[in-house]
């Protein structure tokens, strides 16, 4: 009984993703979404395209990057302040404090900080580092994107943190103490129970936190380049484009973000189930 | 389906009220809503709209005035959407012009004709070939014009006391200037493209009378050569390029580049008036001509409200409405209305209007106006800079 009703919740909440899948899937091939008729030609079209294949990569590059930061940070921080004294309180309270802050607002934040015209420019000018604040290297609509990742990292990294936390005062917290009345080192501690315990509890959220930020727009539209461009901003050209035409192959872009969103889900499920025999 | 739950008294289909009498338009228009579906992105058109237009509507005509964000091909998904999910429109109103204009004809999805209906369409510049054509497309009655704008690049006389006065006197300013100069990558950008092409390869002329793919292909050419020959003396060298003119208007006023461009010469009213751009800002035009165009009013096919639509875009006709939008305080739009046609009092009061200090003379205007041709040029003048020019940053 209990099962089935978990399976009704769960078919409940994937259902509005299920729905928009198939509606992707139908407006690709020209059933949906305008005037035509069904052909195969956007996902030839789209696949016969290479600058799909180096926008895709371009966004897993950031994506894989950006979370990847701002995992290690949040480990980091985690483990550098998790005692109970004022001062690690007051840290972990400064780490989450960007949490609320919206993407978009991040994005411009990125634009006024490490724009050639921004604050670290003009920073780097009053030092007299450079000459003029236009030779400040590129930070943002650069080839690697690292504006971009840097603004993304900062912005999930509050996220992650905060889990992280939480994993290490509850759970965490007892498996340890366990471990040093049987005589463990910091060092074996650290390896034999709060690193599983980090990336086990974690690793949920970086996978969500991957699968965002491969997708996201609004930091990405003010900070990434035109080339490589990268697929949210692809799949928005292509549905924005004056000629109806190009929406089937924005929803062909669609189902690859989404595809990639999966991969990553796939791969997490497929690590637990080869970690838990050990465990 | 849901069959049999349309009581009362039944409403008269949208068609037939495009064919009523205007006292009965209004009639049904009183104590209506109307919907208007329009871009929401610059703080003076809004003003204009929730400010002054809204508050007579409701005065005047018992309408109230409800405006909601979308423009271009986002109208044309919305549209699209409601038809496949056989919904009641959410639109009566749209804001529009060329290529949304054509897409929308294409997929049937506006109604009409009813814009040569309005009392107030008596007094449109019809000889003006950028109101009379829209992209090179007949109106039909389908959309009504409320304004209209000449494209011009913006520069500040602080910085650049003597500008380019054309394209090939702009590709030697670059050269001799590398980094300071760029264009974005939305519609201002394109259209600047085809301003290019224009200069490039003969001219306006050369390209009306519908799309011609050899025509183009030349043209294409020459655009693609003269971005190519200056690129590395673009902002970035090149390697990449502002998303929207928004960006622009920032690196400009931040001094990263030396020029910006606008749509609507008037752009530059206005963005300095609310401090985006600094206050010795100019508007400036190639004497090898500018594209003109102008905006309509067009009513979605499945809109509720038809008429209260037609009596609102018939408001924004009116002498009163387009002297108003015209103020360079208030929004600095063309006005679309022939001086000589109008009655007094207005037509003096157009006459008296006073010119902004960065206003350009409406003499140079209308020498270096050209119209807009078939919106494929724009579709695929903007596919191929993409595959051609940036897909190929250089390294």
């Amino acid at each position: 009984m209990t099962r089935r009703w978990s399976g009704l919740a769960a078919f409940l909440v994937a259902a509005p993703v299920l729905v928009g899948v198939a509606y992707s899937l139908f407006a690709s091939v020209g059933l949906r979404g305008g005037s035509g008729g069904f052909s195969a030609e956007p996902w030839t079209a789209a696949f016969a395209d290479h600058r799909l294949v180096i926008g895709l990569a371009w966004s897993l590059w950031v994506a894989a990057i950006a979370t990847a930061i701002a995992s290690l940070a949040a480990i980091l921080v985690a483990t550098l302040f998790r005692s109970g004294t004022r001062s690690s309180g007051v840290a972990r309270f400064l780490a989450v404090v960007p949490l609320p802050l919206p993407h978009v607002a991040a994005g411009v934040l990125g634009v006024l900080v490490l724009g050639q015209s921004g604050l670290l420019a003009r920073g780097a000018f009053l030092a007299g580092w450079i000459d003029q604040p236009a030779a400040m290297p590129a930070l943002i609509y650069d080839r690697w994107g690292i504006g971009l990742i840097l603004v993304l990292a900062w912005k999930e990294f509050p996220f992650i943190a905060l889990i992280a936390f939480s994993l290490l005062a509850g759970r965490g917290k007892s498996l340890e103490e366990a471990a040093r009345t049987l005589g463990a080192h910091r060092w074996a501690i650290f390896r034999t129970v709060t690193w599983p315990v980090l990336w086990r509890g974690l690793a949920p959220a970086v996978v969500a936190v991957f699968a965002f930020v491969t997708g996201t727009y609004e930091a990405t539209v003010l900070l990434a380049p035109s080339d490589p461009l990268a697929l949210p901003l692809m799949t928005i050209e292509r549905y924005t484009d004056i000629g109806v035409a190009s929406r089937a192959e924005a929803h062909v872009l669609v189902l690859m973000g989404l595809l990639a969103g999966l991969g990553a889900v796939v791969l997490h499920e497929a690590v637990r189930a080869w970690d838990r025999p050990s465990a | 389906m849901i069959m049999g739950c349309n009581r009362g008294a039944p409403e008269p289909a949208s068609n037939a009220v495009t064919a009523l009498p205007w006292d009965s338009v209004l009639v049904l228009a009183r104590g209506s809503t109307v919907t208007w579906r329009m871009w929401r992105g610059d703080p003076s058109i809004n003003a204009f709209i929730d400010q002054w237009v809204a508050p007579r509507l409701v005065a005047q005509y018992g309408i109230t005035l409800e405006v909601v964000p979308g423009q271009g091909p986002g109208i044309v998904n919305l549209l699209v959407t409601e038809r496949e999910a056989g919904a009641r429109g959410s639109t009566d109103l749209l804001w529009i012009n060329g290529a949304t204009f054509a897409s929308l004809r294409r997929e049937a999805l506006l109604l009409g004709p009813w814009a040569d209906r309005l009392p107030n369409a008596q007094y449109v510049d019809t000889a003006s070939p950028i109101i009379a054509r829209d992209f090179e497309q007949d109106p039909g009655g389908y959309e009504s014009p409320w304004g209209q704008v000449e494209y011009a690049l913006i520069y500040d006389n602080a910085r650049v006391s003597s500008p380019p006065r054309n394209v090939t006197a702009l590709g030697a300013w670059i050269d001799a200037h590398p980094g300071r100069f760029t264009h974005d990558q939305s519609f201002s950008g394109m259209t600047f493209l085809k301003i290019l092409m224009y200069a490039l390869a003969g001219g306006a002329e050369r390209f009306q009378g519908g799309f011609d793919s050899l025509a183009y292909v030349a043209g294409r050419d020459s655009v693609m050569g003269w971005l190519t020959r200056h690129r590395a003396s673009f902002w970035r060298g090149g390697a990449t390029y502002p998303a929207g003119v928004a960006e622009l208007h920032r690196l400009f006023a931040n001094g990263e580049i030396d020029f910006s461009m606008s749509n609507n010469e008037n752009e530059v009213i206005t963005k300095v008036r609310q401090g985006i751009l600094p206050v010795t800002a100019r508007p400036l035009l190639l004497t090898d001509g500018m594209l003109a165009n102008a905006h309509y009013l067009g009513i979605s096919v499945n809109a509720r409200n038809p008429a209260g639509a037609m009596v609102v875009a018939d408001f924004l006709l009116s002498p009163e409405a387009q002297l108003e939008k015209l103020r360079p305080e208030v929004w600095a739009d063309g006005s679309v209305l022939d001086v000589s046609r109008i009655p007094e009092p207005w037509r003096g009061r157009f006459m008296a209007q006073a010119r902004d200090q960065h206003a350009l003379s409406p003499e140079s205007l209308r020498l270096h106006a050209r119209p807009e041709v078939a919106p494929e040029y724009h579709e695929r003048l903007t596919e191929d800079w993409r595959r051609m020019i940036r897909a190929n940053a250089p390294r």
